[in-house]
Parts: structure tokens; C-alpha cells; sequence
């Protein structure tokens, strides 16, 4: 099977933009507060007027990832980028304004947006993402799945590099966290992670165990921070 | 494509046998009958309010076996359900730690959600709201202690599923896989499809110049996965590729050229290594919407090419409805049953054809022939596309 390499990382979290906004400790950051979420920043365009915030959230971490890689919004376009998203719960927001709108209306939430697969949607939308794609929901078990997944595509030749996204919202739901509290590891982080994943030999293993110390429950999106973390000590890590 | 046949070409997986549940039955020999005798899987809804919605009608299963007894979820006794029909049909004989579930759903544990909004305070109703929580609830009901998997391509997902499962046992991360699809009818669901207004106050008639919606079901559907070398004995048939893709659209309709299920077909196709004129019968998701079964007809006509007019191509939503997650992997088993038994049955609801789709589409009696090469084509929200190809028995 072809090697793989993750060729850059978008992040974003409660506690700031990129790995440099991570704290050293953060449970100790967090404080008395068990959900860190994410300041709600407009996207612009019309395209986004029935988006729901985990959709914007997830163009924002792409278009982190190119920042990053000094590409321009093109880059993934077209069939040669597969997509694997994973979450464990961005859904649950919009289930939960959908199941709690009342009377025959749905409100102004727009039933489309409450399956998973509205947050990969705009992202394909949003970069003419076409080609291969699979949707994975679970925490970081699943995204080590996913990144299985994504090597397996690489290795079969079915596409040039992969974008590996995953999305955690928790704000919405805290009250629902809370009723099984000792079920939840806290504090809560929302975060919005992808890595790109292109055919190349890595000089790094996978990422250390630090992750969650440093950025608190992520849910799906830790093996990614993981990688943004590697990737800024200058390794080149394995999916 | 940017990229050739050869190159993706994959090693077929075993389909030993399948499991399922559904309107027309509560097991593979009930829904193989129902489909070829034309049951109405369709009814009024009765397990919860629908009176405020302006369609009230759906595939829903009446009496879950009594399997399921003392199961909350019932998504989780779907899959119970028709896990047990799977093992009446095969034994499930592997290693625990080397049998993963790979299962697809587009609502999960939803349902629960709603009961945990509604009137239940405790913590296992929220946290039982988690769509990937069903799909343990299988792995715990098979002693299964391999990978466990939810994929929720919507509507999809039931191809992807069966997709993702054959590429465990190709890498040898496991040596049987439960894989397959399942969704509950259940209020979220139906009011959403009632608002957005795709409902039809009619029968389901897929590709019927009159057709005016779909209609929503219930359901699961399993099957047991297995490498071919490691088979012994009887097997359904054999997975042979599989192809997925996103539309890059629109959230919530199809690319209006059908891109997107263009590509997962062909992909599934070279991963199968066939060509056009190797397919005998297509399975086609065909919901009844007047958007998707034109565009659906003009990919099928593209990727058939000459053969477009001689392959029959049916849709099975007319007799229950559409049950999303479980609805590719109940069409996969359909087609296979198709090869086993020689009969192809009718797209129920079909009659007055419309020249917009103008392919074979199957009306009013099953077609006596027997197809070795089948190709089995789904979409959903989000613009997921996913295709299996699929060789019944009688090519063995």
C-alpha cells in the first residue's frame, strides 16, 4: 500500500485559532466552565444563509488548512480529492432545533441541515469537492477509522490526496451532556480539525497521547489535533 | 475519471447470507414474496402523531418479533431483528475480536432524542440519541468485539456500508463482517419530509410520467460479509466494487447533471472490473421524486451506453417505501435474491411511462430472467452518491 503523509492542517477550537491558542493545560484553562465553545464569526455570501454554525465551522477549518498550505479555494476541487468526514456530535444541535420547533414549521432551520451530511456538503459546495466520499460518525475511534479509510483510498489510487474533516459542537446540547455527566470527559472543546492527506513517506509516528491535556474533549476531531500538533514541532506525521 | 479500470480494480468479498426487516416482512423470504407478489408494505402510520402532517402514510413494520422484546431503541431492534434472521440463514462463526459491524444509518438513535427532549429526563435516553449508538447495540447482540462502525451517507449509507466492510476483510482487519443499513419511521423524520413538502399524497410511482413523491419506510437489512477464499458452502452471491462520490451541489437536491452518482457509478464499475455490456439489471434508487428519476435515468443512460435500452432496471421504494439508511442494503440483497430465484420484480407503482426517463423499468409483473452482474445506485441529503456492483449466484 502507497505510504501517506499528512500534508497540512486546518484547526480551530474554543480556545482560539491553531495549535498556538492551545493551552498547556486545558482543563485548568477551562476552569469552572465545562463547555468551551467557539464565538460564532459570520461567514459571507448568500450560499450560507440556511448553513447551520457546525456547516460554517467546517469551511472555516478547510479554509484554515489552506492558509496554511499557501493554496488558493481551488486546490481541492474536483474528483481527484476524496472527503471523509467524522463527527461524534455536530448533529446534535440542529436534531435538537428541529425536534423542539414547534407546530407544522420547522422554524427557520432548514430539515436538510440536521443530517451529518449537511457539514460535508458545504464543504464540497464550498471547494468543488467531487470526488470519493464517506461519512463517518463516532470520536476518535472513528477518525482513526477514517484515516484508515483515507490511506486505503490513497494506496488504491482512487485519488491524489484525501481531506480528512471532522466537526464537534457541544454549546446546544450542554444540558444534555450534563444529565450523564459521569459519562462526559470535561471540559467539552468545540473544535473544527481536517487534515490533507497526500501519497508521501512520513518521518514522524502518530501523534503523542498529550492531545487531550492540551485541548480538552474534542470528540472525532483529537487524532487531528494530534497532527496539528506534530506538524508544529516540525514532523511530517503517519495518518 | 482520473483513473483507469486496471489500476482500481479490487478483490470480490463474499456475501454469505442476509438478514433483514421490513414492512413487507420480518424476514428474507417474506420480502423476496412480498416483492414478487406485489404486498403494500405501505399503511398508516399508527406509532406515533401524524394527524398535524399532510401526509400521514408510510412503510411502517406493525409487530417487531419477539426478539426485540425488552429493547428500548428501536433502531437497535431493527437491527436485532434482522440480525437474527441472518443467523437463522448462516452462522456467524469468527473470532469475537475479528468480527466487525460496518452499519449505515441517516437518523441513528434520533428517536430516542426525541424522547429525551419530550419526557424522559434520564441519561441513557440522551445519550442512547447518539446515531452511532445502535450500531453497538448489534455488536453487543453478535458478541461482535472487532471494529464497530457507523457511516451515515444518508440515504446512501446502506451502500457505503457494505463498501467499507469489504475493505476490512481486503486489509485483513477482520475475518466476518455484519454489514448493512438500517432507520426508524419516527416524527423527526416525517415532519421533515412533510415540511420540505416531498411527500406524495398518492402511491410511490418511480419513474412514472405522474409520479408526485416519495413516501417514507422503516427497516433494516444485514449481510454477512466474508472473503471469498475463506467461504465454504453456500453464499448469496459477491460483492464486486464499490463507488462512492459527493455532488459538490446543493445540500438537499441532486446535481442537476447527476455528476456525482455518474462517478460513484463508474467508479464501483472499475473497481468491479465490468464494462457496460457486462450488467444485466440495475437497481436504481428511484424514489418517485420528479427530480431525481429524470436525472437518475440520464446516468443510468450515460454509463449503459448502447445497453441502455436492453437493461432492465427496477425500483422496489413503490411496494414500502424509502427507508434511507436500510434502502440500498434492502436493494442489494434484492438484486441478489433476483439472481438466486431468476425473477426481477416489477417497480411497483410504475404504469404510464415518462419520455423524460425512458429506460426498462419492470412494470406490473416480475421479469423471468436471471442476472448474473447487477448494479445497485443510491443518493442522499448532503449530495452522497454511492453504487455497488454485485454478481448473484448463478455466475458461480
Amino acid at each position: 500500500m502507497t505510504a501517506a503523509r499528512v500534508a497540512a492542517v486546518g484547526l480551530i477550537t474554543g480556545f482560539g485559532d491553531g495549535v498556538r491558542a492551545l493551552p498547556d493545560d486545558a482543563a485548568r484553562a477551562a476552569g469552572r466552565r465545562r463547555v468551551i465553545g467557539i464565538p460564532r464569526t459570520p461567514v459571507s455570501g448568500e450560499r450560507f444563509r440556511r448553513a447551520t454554525r457546525e456547516c460554517v465551522l467546517g469551511v472555516r477549518a478547510v479554509n484554515a488548512l489552506l492558509a496554511e498550505a499557501g493554496e488558493s479555494a481551488g486546490a481541492l476541487a474536483g474528483t481527484a480529492t476524496a472527503l471523509v468526514y467524522v463527527t461524534a456530535a455536530a448533529y446534535g444541535a440542529a436534531n435538537r432545533a428541529f425536534i423542539e420547533s414547534t407546530g407544522g414549521s420547522a422554524g427557520t432551520l432548514h430539515f436538510p441541515y440536521t443530517a451529518p451530511s449537511a457539514v460535508p456538503a458545504e464543504v464540497a459546495i464550498e471547494f468543488g469537492l467531487r470526488g470519493d466520499y464517506a461519512i463517518l460518525l463516532g470520536d476518535g475511534s472513528a477518525t482513526e477509522e477514517a484515516l484508515w479509510h483515507a490511506t486505503t483510498l490513497l494506496g488504491r489510487g482512487a485519488c491524489a490526496r484525501v481531506l480528512v474533516l471532522a466537526v464537534e459542537t457541544f454549546e446546544e446540547c450542554a444540558d444534555l451532556y450534563a444529565r450523564g455527566r459521569w459519562l462526559v470527559r470535561w471540559p467539552l472543546v468545540e473544535a473544527a480539525a481536517c487534515a490533507l492527506l497526500v501519497p508521501g513517506e512520513p518521518t514522524t509516528p502518530a501523534p503523542a497521547s498529550a492531545v487531550r491535556a492540551r485541548s480538552g474533549e474534542t470528540g472525532a476531531c483529537a487524532p487531528l489535533i494530534g497532527f496539528a500538533l506534530a506538524l508544529a514541532e516540525g514532523g511530517v506525521p503517519a495518518p | 475519471m482520473t483513473r483507469g479500470a486496471q489500476g482500481l480494480h479490487a478483490e470480490p468479498v463474499a456475501v454469505v447470507a442476509a438478514g433483514v426487516i421490513t414492512p413487507l416482512g420480518v424476514d428474507v423470504d417474506s420480502f423476496w414474496s412480498g416483492l414478487l407478489t406485489g404486498v403494500d408494505g405501505i399503511s398508516t402510520i399508527e406509532r406515533f402523531r401524524v394527524d398535524d402532517l399532510r401526509v400521514g402514510r408510510g412503510g411502517e413494520i406493525k409487530k417487531l418479533p419477539a426478539v426485540t422484546d425488552g429493547i428500548r431503541c428501536r433502531a437497535s431492534a431493527l437491527l436485532v431483528a434482522a440480525a437474527a434472521d441472518l443467523r437463522s440463514r448462516a452462522p456467524i462463526d469468527a473470532d469475537a475480536t475479528r468480527l466487525s459491524v460496518v452499519v449505515g444509518t441517516a437518523l441513528g438513535g434520533v428517536e430516542e432524542g426525541e424522547h429525551a427532549l419530550a419526557h424522559d429526563r434520564g441519561p441513557r435516553r440522551a445519550a442512547a440519541a447518539r446515531y452511532d449508538r445502535p450500531a453497538h447495540a448489534l455488536a453487543r447482540a453478535l458478541g461482535a468485539r472487532g471494529r464497530v462502525l457507523t457511516v451515515s451517507t444518508a440515504c446512501a449509507s446502506g451502500a457505503t456500508a457494505l463498501g467499507l466492510g469489504a475493505d476490512l476483510l481486503r486489509a485483513d482487519r477482520a475475518d466476518l463482517v455484519v454489514a448493512g443499513g438500517y432507520d426508524v419511521l419516527c416524527r423527526f423524520v416525517m415532519r421533515g419530509f412533510d415540511v420540505l413538502r416531498s411527500l406524495t399524497r398518492d402511491r410511490v410511482r418511480p419513474f412514472d410520467r405522474r409520479r408526485t413523491g416519495l413516501l417514507l419506510g422503516e427497516g433494516a437489512a444485514l449481510v454477512l460479509l466474508a472473503r471469498e477464499r475463506d467461504v465454504r458452502g453456500e453464499r448469496l452471491g459477491r460483492l464486486l466494487g464499490h463507488g462512492s462520490a459527493s455532488d459538490g451541489s446543493h445540500v438537499a437536491a441532486p446535481d442537476p447533471d447527476g455528476r456525482g452518482l455518474e462517478y460513484s457509478a463508474r467508479t464501483a464499475m472499475a473497481e468491479a472490473g465490468i464494462e457496460a455490456g457486462d450488467v444485466d439489471f440495475v437497481s436504481a434508487h428511484g424514489t418517485g421524486t420528479p427530480l431525481n428519476d429524470r436525472i437518475e435515468s440520464a446516468v443510468l443512460r450515460r454509463v449503459l451506453g448502447d445497453r441502455a435500452d436492453a437493461v432492465p432496471v427496477n425500483s422496489i421504494k413503490g411496494a414500502f417505501g424509502h427507508t434511507m439508511g436500510a434502502a440500498a442494503t434492502l436493494e442489494a440483497i434484492m438484486c441478489l435474491l433476483a439472481s438466486r430465484h431468476g425473477a426481477i420484480p416489477p417497480t411497483a407503482g410504475f404504469e404510464e411511462p415518462d419520455p423524460e426517463c425512458g429506460l426498462d423499468y419492470v412494470p406490473r409483473a416480475p421479469r423471468r430472467t436471471r442476472p448474473r452482474i447487477s448494479v445497485s445506485t443510491s443518493a442522499g441529503f448532503g449530495g452522497c452518491n454511492a453504487t455497488l456492483v454485485l454478481e448473484g449466484e448463478r455466475g458461480r
